[in-house]
């Protein structure tokens, strides 16, 4: 009798949890001339509060206002960002479910997850997250050079902090050391305040890191910004150099873009994607992420899917090395 | 003076105290749902405070914060749950307390301490932020590894007595850890192809598994009708005298270790409470009645887990960096508000430091008073017939741990670890070491590895932080035993010559 109560017990809570669930899954027909018909959802595969998440809700504001529907935002974490992606991109294409497609989408098949990156349409590229090097106030490299010649002199000896294995920001130490033929160790910690905070405190010698967690260091003093490795300069760094101008060809970063489930019918596809334009083009996203530090930059879809494929092939052989 | 002056009037305005009357209603509610934890809600109401103001936003989003950490231990206390896992170690003596017919006396001293706590971490942060920040940027990996080795040492406290058993109940909670891709390499590891394991296994869910579901099912299988009594009894609200007088030591040692755990930053109240109910059991002078339902063993981690807030909202403002991960979520908000947290702000900004410690202030004397109020209320929930009980704590537990990751996963990880848990439970194995091993297995790992790949083992071998807290570690597992021995050894020797 008591093992039959714990069964009972827990199989009564289980259906009454899946009853909700089913709640949400209801309905999903798409009429074409009346869409947004209903409330649009909107994946993040990161964690609220996080950078990605502000993008993605700052948008998802400015959009309802254009479509007139509201759309709510559902962080679904884990796996890197893989666990959010591939629950999106299992979803139904009827433009009731995007979602916030980030740098690691196109990184994360290559990194033995099971992502492809043509399971999503694009609606374009909403911001941009350029990769920074950065040293402590008073470390002796003064500049780009100085590091990178430490580094030839002593291969493996120059520690590269940066927010974990596997992320965008130890890819970019990779295409550093390939682009000017050394040899930077990358150390990868447990988030980007973290490999920042190293960097502050003499642990290790540099990191590498986005725009937006090392540009408030170097205001206050702390951090000495060596590189930009982004085709153009960022005001939010006054006085550094792209790593090009500096001598070293290199541009990678972050981004982040909407998507929706490969297969969107094109007349939903247009309502979204103007949408997406008007949303990111407005003063009030603009405003925000010019404030959180990174940039709002905006593609449209067909030319950030060059943009999305040539990624998908660099880290490709990036990470095949 | 100024700052001060002006930093406090910014809080005397009817409209911010609403926002911390409204926050810690809130706050109270999300620490008592248990899987909903308190970096969460402030995460989820982050998306709502960043159209506000900046300081009624930051009144809200602090309170928040402060009264969740009220708030959870309701569950710890009355059903064996940690409402968040800054409660984990309310639960060792908060439940035998109240099984005991104490849970009145509990719920007030838990809240009595909480507060205590607060305050005690707020003196530290209107006093010693920038001095104490700077020690905080001189744990790098090596220092942090030392630090999640002494932690470690702990487990031996936090096996009620059962030594052997602990230390495989540990052992089990380091395997765990192993869970996930690598830290360095990020190669998969124990997956089994889950996409939901490669960053290890879902923590929130393993401990309400562990804690509530286990005790749940534990409490169905030995249940019979005739001789349940449920937790109607609150007995006393208020503790005596003496029972007063006998939390000052616990106090004491609480505030001690909060503010270490504290200022380290990315070290939270979870790890705090379970340091500082093993360090309180060390100098008790009856550390046998800690588990049994000790009110030394309840004051000691309550103290502790509160006494963090101030020490990690220091070393969030003083150096830019979380002192914990609800602190993360804060930055985020603080950079688009325009106030970047760092060493200039205590120049740029002065008032700010103070406008903060006195909304935490407030919050925490608005929540003792809410709580002492409103856990009479709360408390009727248990005079539900045991059934119906059972069914509503587990779709608790079920909607929380689904809410964490939106994950169907998550819940099933839970109910596999109320069957580990019950399993642990029958055949007297405690779950305390296995939350340990869990948490710090991770830490200890990854600082480690970190460390060797930046200097290899003379990057620990050369730090002197390290290294002492090494040998603290070491001290404090060997030196016991040692004494004990001794202490015997003269006793028999006593006994022969008399």
């Amino acid at each position: 009798m008591k093992l039959t109560q714990v069964i009972s017990v827990t199989a009564l809570a289980a259906v009454s949890l899946s009853l909700t669930a089913c709640a949400n899954r209801g309905g999903g027909e798409t009429n074409a001339e009346s869409f947004p018909g209903k409330t649009i959802t909107m994946i993040v595969p990161y964690q609220a509060g996080g950078a990605s998440d502000l993008s993605a809700r700052t948008l998802a504001k400015e959009m309802e206002d254009t479509l007139g529907q509201s759309i709510v935002v559902e962080n679904r974490t884990g796996g890197a960002g893989s666990v959010g992606l591939t629950y999106l991109s299992a979803r139904p294409s009827d433009g009731y479910t995007i979602g916030y497609l980030p740098v690691e989408t196109v990184m994360l098949g290559h990194q033995g997850y099971d992502l492809d990156p043509a399971a999503f349409d694009l609606l374009g590229q909403i911001v941009s997250v350029p990769a920074t090097i950065a040293v402590r106030a008073d470390s002796p490299y003064q500049s780009l050079e100085e590091l990178l010649a430490a580094a030839k002199a002593n291969p493996g000896s120059i520690t590269v902090s940066n927010s974990g294995a596997g992320s965008i920001w130890q890819a970019a130490t990779t295409a550093l050391n390939e682009a000017a033929g050394v040899e930077l160790k990358p150390v990868p910690f447990d988030g980007g305040a973290p490999a920042v905070t190293a960097a502050v405190g003499g642990q290790v010698d540099a990191v590498a890191a986005g725009i937006s967690e090392t540009a408030p260091a170097a205001a206050d003093g702390r951090l000495r910004v060596l590189a930009i490795l982004n085709d153009t300069t960022s005001e939010a760094l006054p006085g550094v150099k792209t790593a090009k101008d500096l001598g070293t060809d290199v541009t990678i970063g972050g981004w982040g873009a909407i998507g929706t489930p490969a297969g969107l019918p094109d007349s939903v596809k247009s309502t979204l994607v103007d949408a997406v334009k008007k949303a990111a083009e407005s003063d009030a996203f603009t405003a925000v992420i010019n404030k959180s530090g990174n940039l709002p930059v905006y593609t449209d879809p067909a030319a950030f899917a060059t943009f999305y494929n040539a990624e998908a092939a660099r880290f490709g052989t990036l990470f095949a090395k | 003076m100024n700052a001060v002056a002006e930093g406090l009037g910014q809080i005397a305005d009817p409209f911010v105290l609403l926002c911390i009357l409204i926050g810690s209603l809130v706050g109270m509610l999300v620490g008592a749902f248990p899987g909903i934890t308190a970096t969460m809600s402030v995460a989820l109401a982050s998306s709502f405070t960043l159209t506000m103001d900046p300081i009624p936003g930051i009144a809200v989003l602090l309170t928040i914060y402060v009264a969740a950490n009220f708030g959870d231990r309701i569950p710890a206390i009355l059903v064996n749950t940690p409402g968040t896992p800054a409660s984990i170690a309310t639960t060792f003596d908060g439940y035998p307390m109240a099984k005991k017919g104490l849970a009145g006396v509990a719920l007030t001293t838990s809240a009595f301490a909480s507060a205590i706590g607060t305050l005690c971490g707020l003196i530290l942060l209107v006093f010693a932020a920038v001095p104490l920040a700077k020690v905080a940027l001189k744990f790098g990996p090596a220092e942090m590894f030392a630090l999640v080795v002494f932690g470690l040492t702990m487990m031996v406290g936090v096996s009620g007595g059962k030594i052997g058993k602990g230390l495989i109940a540990g052992a089990l909670g380091l395997a765990l850890a192993a869970v996930g891709r690598d830290p360095i390499t990020g190669t998969e590891r124990f997956t089994f192809g889950q996409i939901e394991l490669s960053d290890g296994i879902p923590f929130i869910a393993a401990i309400i598994g562990l804690f509530g579901i286990a005790d749940v099912f534990d409490q169905m299988l030995t249940h019979r009708p005739e001789t349940f009594t449920a937790i109607k009894n609150f007995g006393r609200w208020w503790p005596n005298r003496s029972e007063v007088r006998e939390m000052v030591k616990p106090t004491a040692v609480g505030v001690g270790v909060g503010s270490v755990v504290g200022i380290v930053p990315a070290a939270g109240g979870d790890i705090a409470g379970i340091m500082s109910w093993a360090a309180a059991k060390k100098v008790s002078k009856h550390p046998e009645k800690f588990g049994k339902g000790s009110l030394e063993g309840l004051t000691a981690p309550d103290t502790a887990s509160n006494a963090t807030l101030g020490p990690s909202v220091t070393t969030t403002l003083a150096l830019g960096i979380p002192g914990d991960s609800v602190m993360a979520v804060l930055i985020g908000s603080l950079i688009v508000w325009g106030i970047q947290p760092g060493p200039a702000l205590f120049t740029t900004r002065p008032d700010m430091v103070y406008t903060i410690a006195g909304i935490m202030a407030i919050a925490t004397i608005l929540t003792l008073a809410l709580s002492l109020l409103r856990l009479r209320g709360v408390t009727k929930l248990l005079e539900l017939k045991p059934a119906f009980l059972w069914t509503v704590i587990i779709v608790f537990c079920m909607v929380g741990t689904f809410a964490v990751n939106n994950s169907v996963f998550d819940v099933g990880v839970m109910l596999v670890f109320g069957l580990v848990g019950l399993f642990l439970r029958r055949n007297g194995f405690p779950a305390g070491p296995v939350v340990l091993g869990l948490i710090l297995g991770k830490l200890a790992e990854g600082n480690l590895r970190r460390s060797l790949e930046i200097g290899g083992v003379g990057n620990i071998l050369t730090s002197p932080i390290a290294m002492t807290i090494l040998v603290i570690s070491i001290l404090a597992i060997t030196l016991p035993p040692l004494l004990a021995r001794r202490r015997a050894r003269r006793a028999t020797r006593a006994t022969t010559t008399v």
